[in-house]
Order: structure tokens, then sequence, then C-alpha cells
């Protein structure tokens, strides 16, 4: 195991009235090099179980594990974690402090202690990635952005640190369709060439889908469904059943199959929609 | 004073810009020419950082033009007088559906703008029980508003808007951070306002599926507007999209690639079922 849990549980303010169970005995592990996606309607627990990957919250019981080492176990290995694992929260705002784009970025390469021009390097490159013009942006206030903006500012500035682990809340919320494409492009990239493990939680699986090795579905703090992309994907009914969907493109497929045409509906890229239905002539019987 | 037109908001030759560090300023809209009629629904499109939110909260009042005019049924939002009647005639919708609920039961966030207009509370009692038996609310109205869901807290927001019986809402990329179920509830929701009440609306989204639901799509590319027209000619213009970094509907753009590999598919095709019925009639005839 590389990174996952064991019986984790989360109760938010436990012992009130409004004590919340958020997650329940939830147990799973990922390899090195994986992609995972974390699904889930909303307040099933996703942004409550990648904040315990990286230890910001503490588990009510169960634990975390990174290496085989339980996440917070002491400061020391706690910080060294966080050195290696990046987390984009779901609301880019809450993880700015800083009074400049660049002081925003280059906050994590020079924690690590590299010297400015280093510094200066991976702030120009981490933006370049997300694809804003550094001398655009590197003196521009992070809250006085768009909303767009914003995000790609806090993706850039976990880039920056060169983490080994990428853990991105709901990353393309607020993306247009060129920095949601550039995005997944750079993280195909990571993790093909570079080797980074890279989780996901989103409920926009246009390109995530046809990306995932792995899929883990949370529904009121349960993983109700984990394993392999295919495996989770082909479950389209017991997805709409917790308000999830597939991509449109997937949708398309399925709504000809119903029709009664042979085609496959395992399909989540328009590339592979257009190769199946180009096919489907030969699969008639002559 | 309420104009004759059918017009509900208009911007005419509008001038925006954020003051920047220094003597710099950032030109955020320029020369922006729209009017939005009674009853219509208009999706706003455009990448990040084209302009889309500035130009809503110069349609509500928030922000006003440094150059031209924006009225609000003939009212201009430079008049600190009749800002009240502008915010209440034209409501406004944000992302994040956590930051716009104040009060700690779904009633009283319902009835907070309502506070402020000096209706009597038999008024307020029977406008808050309107809205929310149109938005099917009536169940939770005493639930404190942060155990709902992110699509009930949207409707929530929205009723909050409904109340003060507008003729506009804005709306800010309002399904952004929902999942699919929370998604088109809120969708399904806005649409049957608006063609039931009669309620403009005026839709940021960067979902070109939601946005073919339109009557008119606008088109904002770096401050300026770039191109107008219903969902049929301008969402199925996909060189013009994919040059301003934008994305076609999947049905639209799956359609073009069948076309180039000689599918001969009607020119407008806009939703999935389109599409599929094509398909399905082209197959048949084979
Ligand atoms: N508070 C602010 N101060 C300074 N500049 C700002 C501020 N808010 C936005 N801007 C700038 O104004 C321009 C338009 O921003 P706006 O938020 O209207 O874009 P948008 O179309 O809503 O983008 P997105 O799709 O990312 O939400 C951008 O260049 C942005 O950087
Ligand atoms: N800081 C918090 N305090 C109290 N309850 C919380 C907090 N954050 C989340 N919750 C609750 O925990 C549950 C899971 O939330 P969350 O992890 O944010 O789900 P998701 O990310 O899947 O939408 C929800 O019931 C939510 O209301
Ligand atoms: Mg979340
Ligand atoms: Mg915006």
């Amino acid at each position: 195991m590389f990174i996952g849990t064991e019986k984790l549980t989360h109760t938010y303010m436990p012992g009130t009235p409004f004590a919340t169970e958020a997650l329940q005995d939830v147990s799973f592990n990922l390899q090195q090099g994986e992609f995972a996606l974390i699904i889930g309607p909303s307040g099933s627990g996703k942004s409550t179980l990648i904040q315990h990957l990286n230890g910001l919250l503490r588990p009510t019981s169960g634990r975390v594990l990174f290496e085989g080492i339980a996440v917070g176990s002491n400061k020391h290995e706690l910080l060294r974690l966080r050195r290696r694992i990046g987390l984009v929260f779901q609301i880019p705002e809450e993880q700015f402090f800083s009074e400049s784009v660049f002081d925003e970025i280059a906050f994590a390469p020079r924690n690590l202690g590299l010297d400015e021009s280093e510094v200066e390097k991976r702030v120009n490159e981490s933006l370049e990635k997300v694809g804003m013009q550094a001398e655009k942006f590197r003196n521009r206030h992070p809250f006085r952005l768009s909303a767009g903006q914003k995000r790609l500012v806090a993706i850039a500035a976990v880039l920056s640190l060169q983490p080994e682990v990428l853990i991105f809340d709901e990353p393309t919320v607020g993306l247009d369709a060129i920095s949601r494409k550039n995005l997944y492009n750079l993280l195909t990239a990571l993790n093909q060439k570079d080797g980074l493990t890279v989780i996901i939680s989103t409920h926009h699986l246009d390109q995530a889908a046809a990306l995932a090795d792995s899929v883990l579905v949370l529904n009121q703090g349960r993983l109700v469904m984990a394993g392999p992309a295919e495996n989770i994907f082909n479950k389209r009914k017991q997805l709409y059943e917790l308000g999830l969907t597939l991509p449109p493109v997937t949708e398309i497929m399925h709504e000809l199959a119903e029709k009664g045409l042979p085609v496959k509906t395992a399909v989540y890229t328009l590339q592979e929609a257009r190769g199946e239905i180009k096919n489907m002539k030969r699969r008639y019987k002559p | 004073m309420v104009s004759r037109s059918a017009a509900i908001v208009e911007a005419k030759n509008v001038d925006y810009y954020y003051p920047g560090e220094g003597e710099t300023v950032w030109p955020a809209l320029s020369g922006i020419n729209l009017t939005v009629a009674q009853g219509e629904y208009v999706a706003l499109i455009g990448p990040n950082g084209s302009g889309k939110t500035t130009l809503l909260k110069l349609f509500n009042a928030l922000l006003t033009p440094f150059g031209g005019e924006i009225l609000v049924q003939g009212i201009s939002t430079a008049n600190e007088e009749t800002l009240p009647a502008v915010r209440q005639a034209c409501g406004m919708i944000f992302q994040n559906p956590d930051n716009q609920l104040v009060a700690t039961t779904v009633e009283e966030d319902i009835a907070f703008g309502l506070e402020n207009l000096a209706l009597p509370p038999a008024e307020i009692r029977r406008r808050v029980e309107d809205v929310a038996c149109l938005l099917g609310l009536r169940k939770l109205l005493r639930q404190p508003p942060h155990l709902l869901s992110g699509g009930e807290k949207q409707k929530v927001a929205i009723a909050g808007v409904l109340a003060m019986e507008p003729r506009c809402i804005l709306m800010d990329e309002p399904t952004a951070m929902l999942d699919p179920a929370g998604r088109q509830d809120v969708i399904d929701t806005v649409r049957d306002l608006n063609k039931r009440q009669g309620i403009a609306v005026v839709h940021v989204t960067h979902f070109p599926e939601e946005a073919a639901w339109a009557d008119r799509i606008v088109v904002l590319n770096e401050g300026q507007l770039i191109v107008q027209g219903s969902p049929e000619d301008v969402l199925t213009d996909l060189s013009l999209l994919h040059e301003l970094k934008l994305q076609g509907p999947a049905a639209v753009e799956l359609a073009a690639l069948l076309r180039e590999d000689g599918y001969r598919l009607p020119p407008q095709i806009l939703h999935n079922r389109e599409l599929v019925d094509s398909i399905c009639s082209l197959e048949r005839k084979n």
C-alpha cells in the first residue's frame, strides 16, 4: 500500500448536538503512480477524506496510512509528508495568504530552502503549466482575480512544490474549456511520464473518466463502490441512483445503445465515440 | 419610474476598470452594449477572465461603470437613491452556495432581503411560504442552511431572490459547485421560473450543455462582446468557439467529427436527443 485508510471514521463536532459523521469505516488503498478519482454526491465526505490524506484532519477512529506509516503519528513525519503530498483545496481562497501571485506560488519552493533564482524559475514554470502568462499575473493580488484565475493560481502554488502525490478537490470548478483540457493534459503527463500519484475529486467526469485507473465512490460517508474505473463506470444505474452521471459523450452512447444500435457504451472521449460509431456498420451481419 | 421599453437590463457603451497596483488599471470590460428583454433567458459565456462576473456585478449595481451607463428597468445604477429598487428588480446568485446563506434557518434566510423592505410581517410570511412552495423547500423551512446539500442551498438562495419579486435573476455559475442531481434541480427550477413567471435570466456558465437551453447566447472575450445569437447559431459555430478557446456541447462536437467521416447530419444539431435521432434515422436507411 502506498496511500490509503483503514476503517477511517470522522465525526465533526463530536459530542455536540451538531455532531456529523462525515466518514464511517472507510478503507481503501492506492498504489504509487495510480490515477484515482473520488466521486459522490455533495456532502458524501469527499473533501473530508481528502483533508485526511495529508493530515489536515485527525481521524475520530481508524487510520490514514502513507507508505505504511500512520499519518499524523508525529509532527516531524507530518512535515515530511506535506512536502511530498500537495493538496489543492476545494475553495482556492482558503489556501491563499500572500499579497501577490508570485509570493503565493513562491511560498512552497522558498519553504524548501531553494535559492531565489530557483524559486523564480519554479514560479514561472508553474504559471506556464496552468496556462497563465507569468508577466501578466505575477504582481496581481491573488484575491483580485476572476474565479477561474484564482483556481489556476491555487493549482500553480501546489505544482511549485513539485510533490510526488497531487490531491485536487474539485479542480475544474470554474475553469473554462481550454483550462480544463490543459489541466488534464498536465495531470496525464505528470502521472504517466513522471510517475506522480494523482487523486482528484470531481463531479465532471468529461475528461477524468478516460484517465482514471481507479475510482472510489462515497455516499453518506461510506465507501459504497471502489475498484478499477471500467468496473465502476459500467454501473450506470447504480451511479444514477446516487445522483451521479457519466460524461455527456458516454450518455450519447448509452442513448444510441438503447435505440438498438450495436455500439459499445464504455466510451469516454469524443474520438472514441467517433471510432465506435464509424465501426458500427462493420458489426451488422452481412 | 419604469421605462416603457421591454428591456429589463441594459448596458449602454459600458467600460469598467479595476484599480490596479499603483497607476495601473485593468480594463475588465469595454464598450459593452447589451439589452436583456423582459422574460428572456440569456446565457453569458466566455473564457476565464473575460468579464462575465464583472458584467453581472454591474447589472446588480455592486459595481458602477466608469464609462457608459447601466439601466435596470430604465433606472440608472449610478444613482444612490434608486439602488434598493435596482437590487429588488435584479437579484444575484453566486457560485459558492456556502457564501450567500446568512441566517440560522432556511425560513429566515429567504426572508432576509424582505426585512429591509419594511413590509408587514404577514406579507413577509406569505411571500416566504409562496416561494418555498414553488421551489419545493417547505419541508426545509425550519432547518439550518448549513445542513442542506449544495443544490438545496442554491435553491434557498434563489428563493431569497424570488421573494423580492424580481424581474430578472443574475446567476454567476450557479451550478459549478453542485453534484449532477443538484445541478439538474437548479437548472429545472430556473427554467421553470423563466417560462412560467416570465422572469428574465442572465446565466453565466462554462457548460455549453447548460447554455444550449437559453434563448440567446452572449459571448465575451477579453472584456468585449464578441458575438451574440441563438444557441443554434452560436453554439454550433465550432470554429468561432474553438478560436475563443471554448467548446461546443458534446452533441455538437461529436456531430462535427461524424460529418468529417461522411455522416450527412443536419446542420443545427444542439442537444443529445437530436444527434441520437439523426444517427438512428441514417442507420435505418442503410
Ligand atoms: N477584484 C478585482 N480586482 C482587480 N481585477 C479584477 C478583480 N476581479 C476581476 N478582475 C479582473 O477583471 C477581469 C474580468 O474578471 P471577471 O471576474 O469579470 O471574469 P469572468 O469572466 O467572470 O472569469 P471567470 O470565468 O474566471 O469567473 C479579469 O482580467 C480579472 O483578472
Ligand atoms: N467543517 C465542518 N464542520 C462541520 N461539518 C462539516 C464540516 N465540513 C463538512 N461537514 C459535513 O460533513 C459531511 C461531509 O462533507 P464534505 O466532506 O464536505 O462532503 P463533499 O466534499 O463530498 O461534498 C457533510 O454532512 C458536511 O455538512
Ligand atoms: Mg467537497
Ligand atoms: Mg466569474
